[in-house]
């Protein structure tokens, strides 16, 4: 049995070169949008522009915006000072204005069009520089915040992101290719040599499934590689990761292999495996923690495989806590229950009677 | 025109039978709006457990401080705050379900009114800089409004102008650029979908050798891929109108226009594409994956007009990310775009190109001229 096995998986492997372009999209696909996504995703240093102005507040007020930052990363405020007067354009959506209101000296922050994102990042950015003044006029009185990171140096964002990503680029790897490759089988009506072939069923889809898995690993090996080129960030131990993103490969291939099973067309397989991907990775802790956006969106991410290869995962980037045995044996369930329903999909379409005969 | 309304027709009848292609650019982009509205759409406050030593009157006005300082991001408090033991607060940082801890020393009041430097410790997770941003700066906030509630004197004021009455939220923003994610999809789907099944079934010599110009193939097609995408992306404006409350209104036609210019433009990249590379669905899925790369770098997340030197110079070789604050004010601002005829000129240059690029591509590959 396990030489068929082998035959068969060799046979798998030699069809990768029928289909060399999918599988060079679903290997750098994710590595290339984590590229390009690292560069502007997360941008701590906002411009703040200032109005010039003759108050004594102005120049003050600048001197301290460039004194807002992480005691151990970026500075979060460039202040550019402007010409402007009401009425005038507003400059990179948002000016400082300082004025008299009430007799008091102001710091009036105009906005353009911007949403709310956008108005309390500056928001806090401005009353930051604030406090530093207010603080210096209390002296002794003023409040110390004493930091106690967790970590010794903020972590890049890009890190947590890439690390996020590795879970879709596994799942992209392999349902894409399953999609197309099973559907195909329909379409070029191959799926006639599978019926007829004397090999037991399981082991032809058990050997589709484990080559499957194994280019959803190498996708997210790909992007793993990448992250460790822009971050310097590599999991520890190794193995671990590349078990857990066995899984995610399997539950991906599952999907695609499904899809593709039930609706025996490749574009309708497609977008079943694409609308699965980037939903499952937006609510698998794609841009953070779950834990940490709480809600519906905590509650929602519960069932998704893609949060627990995160939590899974996170400890092996984050010299933090111990791996979560849970996430492990959570994703294996979630993997077994996948191959259950791919099994059953797979009788059903292929092995049926019903099916045969049409 | 009646062979144009035949070939059409014709063309109809292969839509009919792949309902799901046709939803290319529906189900994906719905999938992607619904997880970033619970994402960005929910409470973002942090959790943290404020941890109360203090034995005098001013750690508990801290305290409450914490429920008053309201973010305009979703009109909710910074903090989330639970109050816990030093132990449990610690137990439930150390596993992940709190994102901070501060503790309030005994001594806390006694410092603020001698006025020797009293002190809080802030422990945060600063996993990624990121976050750890906003603790620092949302911490400002929390001291700010704590020394006006205990009565000191700022040496100046804050405050802001916006041009509306209500603010426009976060998600809002992601939800336009769904919907301009959906016409492009929309578009896309459908004219691979409507060209998919002459290339598997052969057809496509058929067509080469066609006495007539290979402009009655394309019309139809281009047509009715322009119709799915203006259709796909309608119904995200409406899913907006009914959830968000924002609708053009009489600039629905100039809504409409840019999101066609950029259906346009991705249904001439997606026919070169799909003919010109050796394997076909290969080209599809590259066109469909481009498009999503080009939705998170060219402004699908966030505004670009104001920080558009932090957006890659990659992402303005397409036309989604001029269009995408322009969509946003006929959408959200209901304003005309200050930017609407440099606008336009740059997208009719991109439908254009890639139109002629598309059909002429295309039809000499179909003709075997290359």
């Amino acid at each position: 049995m396990m030489k068929r096995l082998l035959a068969l998986l060799r046979n798998e492997l030699v069809m990768t070169r029928t289909t060399l372009s999918i599988h060079l999209l679903g290997f750098f696909q994710p590595a290339l949008m984590f590229s390009l996504m690292a560069f502007v995703l997360v941008m701590p240093t906002f411009e703040l522009y200032v109005a010039r102005s003759s108050l004594p507040l102005g120049e003050s007020l600048v001197e301290a915006m460039v004194q807002v930052n992480s005691p151990i990363g970026d500075a979060y405020i460039e202040p550019l000072l402007v010409e402007w007067q009401q009425g005038d354009d507003i400059p990179g959506g948002q000016v400082v204005e300082l004025a008299i209101s009430d007799g008091m000296p102001t710091a009036v922050q105009h906005f353009d069009l911007i949403d709310s994102n956008i108005v309390k990042n500056y928001r806090n950015r401005l009353t930051s520089a604030g406090l530093i003044l207010w603080e210096e006029e209390l002296g002794r009185a003023a409040i110390q915040i004493e930091e106690r990171p967790l970590l010794p140096v903020d972590v890049p964002y890009n890190v947590y992101f890439g690390m996020g990503m590795l879970p879709l680029a596994a799942w992209i790897g392999a349902s894409f290719v399953a999609a197309f490759l099973s559907a195909q089988e329909f379409e070029f009506k191959t799926i006639q040599e599978y019926r007829l072939a004397p090999a037991h069923w399981g082991l032809v889809l058990g050997a589709r499934l484990l080559r499957l898995s194994l280019t959803g690993l190498l996708s997210s090996m790909v992007l793993m590689i990448t992250l460790y080129v822009f971050e310097q960030a590599w999991p520890s131990p190794l193995g671990l990761a590349l078990g857990m993103l066995v899984l995610m490969g399997l539950i991906g291939a599952c999907v695609g292999t499904s899809a593709a099973l039930v609706l025996k067309q490749t574009l309708p397989s497609f977008v079943i495996a694409l609308a699965s991907a980037f939903f499952t990775w937006i609510m698998g802790g794609a841009f953070g923690l779950p834990a940490g956006f709480g809600g519906v969106y905590e509650a929602v991410s519960r069932w998704v495989p893609n949060s627990y290869a995160v939590r899974a995962l996170f400890p092996l980037y984050y010299p933090i806590e111990p791996s979560h045995p849970n996430s492990y044996l959570i994703l294996f369930v979630f993997a077994t229950a996948a191959v259950i329903a791919t099994i059953l999909i797979y009788r059903k379409s292929v092995l049926s009677v019903e099916e045969v005969r049409q | 025109m009646r062979r144009l309304w035949l070939l059409f027709r014709s063309e109809l009848v292969v839509w009919r039978r792949d309902p799901i292609t046709a939803l290319g650019g529906v189900l994906p982009p719905a999938l992607i709006l619904i997880a970033f509205s619970l994402l960005f759409g929910g409470r973002l406050s942090f959790k943290i457990a404020v941890v109360n030593q203090d034995e005098g009157p001013y750690g508990s006005i801290l305290r409450e401080t914490f429920d008053e300082v309201i973010s305009p991001l979703n009109d909710v408090p910074y903090y989330a705050v639970f109050d816990l033991s030093e132990r449990d607060a610690h137990i439930a940082y150390e596993r992940g379900e709190m994102d901070g801890i501060w503790v309030i020393p005994p001594d806390f009041s006694e410092r603020v009114v001698a006025q020797e430097d009293p002190h809080i410790e802030m422990w945060f997770n600063n996993y990624n800089d990121d976050r750890a941003k906003n603790h620092r700066i949302y911490a400002s906030e929390i001291v700010w409004a704590f020394y006006e509630r205990i009565g000191l004197e700022a040496p100046f004021g804050l405050a802001e102008t916006y041009p509306r009455e209500e603010m426009v939220d976060w998600v809002s923003v992601i939800a336009v650029g769904v919907a301009l994610l959906s016409a492009t999809l929309g578009s896309i789907f459908n004219m691979y979908a409507l060209t998919y099944k002459e290339q598997v079934e052969g057809l496509i010599l058929e067509f080469g050798l066609a006495p007539r110009s290979l402009l009655w193939v394309w019309m139809p097609k281009i047509i009715l891929a322009l119709l799915f995408g203006w259709g796909s992306g309608t119904i995200f404006l409406i899913v907006i109108r009914f959830w968000l409350g924002y609708w053009p209104g009489r600039l629905l036609p100039a809504a409409l226009f840019l999101m066609g210019l950029v259906s346009l433009f991705w249904i001439g990249f997606a026919v070169v594409i799909g003919i010109r590379s050796r394997n076909y669905m290969a080209g599809a899925l590259g066109v469909v994956l481009t498009a999503i790369i080009i939705y998170f770098i060219g402004g699908g997340m966030s505004l670009v007009r104001f920080r558009s030197e932090d957006v890659l110079k990659i992402a303005w070789l397409f036309p989604n990310t001029h269009a995408i604050d322009p969509l946003r004010d006929l959408v959200l601002f209901q304003t005309w775009p200050a930017d609407w005829n440099p606008t336009i000129l740059i997208l009719s240059g991109f439908a254009f190109l890639s139109i002629i690029a598309g059909v002429s591509v295309s039809s000499r590959q179909l003709r075997r001229l290359d």
